[in-house]
This record gives C-alpha cells, sequence and structure tokens, in this order.
C-alpha cells in the first residue's frame, strides 16, 4: 500500500497556514502522524475531546488547527463537536482514519465504520475522502473552509487489513 | 469560603488576564463578577477548560492563562493533567473550585471528597497550592503571578446559597471579542 501522500498532506497544509496538529494516533493515519513527529508539530492528546479541547483553544489565539483521530475517536466526540466547534463555530479540520470501511476489517470497528457517512451528515459536518489521486485538491477545499470560518473533515479509508 | 466571593477575590487581583471559565456555575460567577473581551466562557463541552486554556497558553506564552475549573469538570478530564504536564505551559494557572459536587445538576457528590487532586496534579509536573480562606488565597493569586508555571491552585469552597444569573452572551460573541482581544 503506498501511502507517502499522506506525509504530501502534512507538508501541504503545514505549508498552507495549518499551524497545529493535535489528535490521538491511528494507524490508518501513522504516515501523516509519522510526519508531523518528524517535525516536532504533533500534539498527542489521551482522548479525542481533549485533542478537540486543546485546538480549539489554539483557534481561539487565531492559529489555525487540525484535529487527526480515528473514527471511534470520533463517534467519543460528537458531544464535543456540538456543545464547543459547533457552538461557537470553531474553524477545524478534522482528519479522520476510517476503520471499518472494508467489511472485513476488525470487528470491532464494523459499526461504527458502517454508521460514520450518515453520521458526519446527521452533524452536519462537510466531508471529503482523500486519496492519492485527489489529495492536493481536497487539501484545498479544507484550507477555504478554515478560511472562511467553517469546520469540515476529511477522511482516509483504511482499505487494507494488515 | 464561597465560590462567588472566592472568584471576585481572584478577579480583582489578576486585572485583565485571560479567563477560560468552565461550564456552569463557574462561567456564572464569573461573567457576573467582571464581564470582559479576555474571559471565555465554556458553556457546554464540560471538562474541556483546562484544555481549551492549554492551547491557548503554548500559542500565548508571554500571557498569563487563568483557567477556572471544578472538580467535577477536571474529575471528567484527567488526562488533561497528564498533557499539561507533559507540555508544561509556563504561563498556565489552573484553578479548581473544589465543593465535593456536582452543584449545577443539583448537588450530587463528585469522586473528589476522599482523594488528594493536587497529589495527581504535583506527581504530573505541576507547582500546587492549596488554599482554605480568602488571606491564604489571596497571597497564593499574589505568588502565582511571579511563578513558572504550569501551577495548581486547589480552592475548597462550600456548597453556594445562591446562584447567579446565566451569561448573558451568545457564544459566537464570546469567540469573536475573545480572538480580538487576545
Amino acid at each position: 500500500m503506498t501511502e507517502n501522500y499522506q506525509k504530501n498532506i502534512f507538508n501541504y497544509l503545514q505549508k498552507n497556514g495549518i499551524e497545529n496538529f493535535v489528535g490521538v494516533p491511528d494507524s490508518t493515519l501513522k504516515n501523516f502522524i509519522s510526519r508531523g513527529l518528524e517535525l516536532k508539530k504533533i500534539i498527542i492528546a489521551t482522548r479525542e475531546e481533549e485533542a478537540i479541547g486543546i485546538a480549539t483553544g489554539m483557534v481561539l489565539a487565531n492559529s489555525p488547527s487540525l484535529v487527526f483521530m480515528q473514527n471511534a475517536g470520533f463517534a467519543n466526540s460528537i458531544s464535543t463537536i456540538t456543545s464547543l466547534v459547533q457552538l461557537y463555530s470553531i474553524p477545524l479540520i478534522f482528519l479522520i482514519g476510517w476503520r471499518g470501511f472494508l467489511p472485513n476489517d476488525a470487528p470491532e470497528h464494523t459499526k461504527i465504520g458502517k454508521i460514520q457517512p450518515s453520521l458526519l451528515k446527521l452533524l452536519g459536518i462537510k466531508s471529503k475522502i482523500v486519496k492519492e489521486e485527489n489529495w492536493e485538491k481536497n487539501c484545498d477545499w479544507a484550507l477555504k473552509q478554515t478560511k472562511i470560518g467553517k469546520n469540515c473533515a476529511l477522511i482516509v479509508r483504511r482499505i487494507s487489513n494488515e | 469560603m464561597n465560590r462567588s466571593d472566592a472568584i471576585k477575590l481572584i478577579i480583582k487581583e489578576i486585572g485583565n488576564e485571560v479567563i477560560i471559565s468552565a461550564n456552569g456555575f463557574i462561567s456564572r460567577d464569573v461573567f457576573n463578577a467582571k464581564d470582559k473581551n479576555t474571559n471565555f466562557y465554556m458553556i457546554g463541552s464540560m471538562g474541556l477548560a483546562s484544555s481549551i486554556g492549554l492551547g491557548i497558553a503554548l500559542k500565548k506564552p508571554k500571557k498569563k492563562i487563568y483557567v477556572f475549573d471544578g472538580d467535577g469538570n477536571i474529575l471528567m478530564n484527567l488526562g488533561s493533567l497528564t498533557s499539561i504536564g507533559t507540555l508544561k505551559p509556563k504561563n498556565l494557572v489552573h484553578i479548581i473550585f473544589d465543593n465535593n459536587i456536582h452543584e449545577s445538576t443539583g448537588g450530587q457528590p463528585s469522586n473528589s471528597k476522599d482523594i488528594r487532586l493536587e497529589q495527581i496534579a504535583k506527581i504530573v509536573n505541576y507547582k500546587i497550592f492549596k488554599s482554605q480562606n480568602p488571606n491564604q488565597l489571596l497571597k497564593i493569586i499574589s505568588k502565582s503571578k511571579k511563578l513558572t508555571g504550569p501551577i495548581l491552585i486547589l480552592i475548597h469552597i462550600e456548597k453556594s446559597t445562591s446562584v447567579n444569573g446565566r451569561v448573558l452572551l451568545s457564544p459566537k460573541k464570546i469567540k469573536e471579542r475573545f480572538m480580538k482581544s487576545i
């Protein structure tokens, strides 16, 4: 599996104004995270809600931020998203690893993987799936959302069962 | 000491510094004591005031950032103490008003009564202070201005006898004026 484009995503977002990358590790996003760690630009939180809280503080200090997480952690974060991020209109980019995309992924990911697209829709969070062939275009879209004060999600599908 | 009096006393001492206040009665007390642009009233997302404060403290290292937290709030996000203790923001003063109860929801017990919250903070690299009365509190707040953080001040407070009104600002307004002022 070629996941080098995840490193490009990190570099691109950083070059284009995202100053902070806060989150909880996810194996689907490991190349993104390892690039950030290399550059000492990653903050690892204990839970996804905490990560969103820290990133929100950074945005309040006028510093554009991204929160990365697995979709299990996205499920953890729903109340924080509605009662903090959406309540105060905090422009964050969520980068979410989509476990349970494949029907034969590990069993703990099946349910959340299945409802993830509906969950995003229900919450009213606009999202795009990023792949090797479209990452630049979709990063531009996400950066634009941030600039106009909106939050949004970039989704990375888990396409292997390694 | 009651919370509202302790909050008034601290606010008078720290002047125009940034305050991130936890949801529930703490934000109400701060709003009613002295509303200002550098107050961020966290009206939802229980537990996250210290995380928001950490994010701001890291990006604004020259400003003192005060977090007004509660026992119920911090117990909901204890991991935050470990993140703050790891990132060690020198400018963060984390104040916990501890009444051993979830007062905003009707006074149900929190788990802070038989544990020592300040010792948890100490073990994760905070400088800790504990206050029982107004004179002591004033001295600690004054001292905390010159010390390097992260600092935790645990204030034992009694259950309130009266309740302040809600924060009369929209979340959008709270955010916008805060971002302009910082």
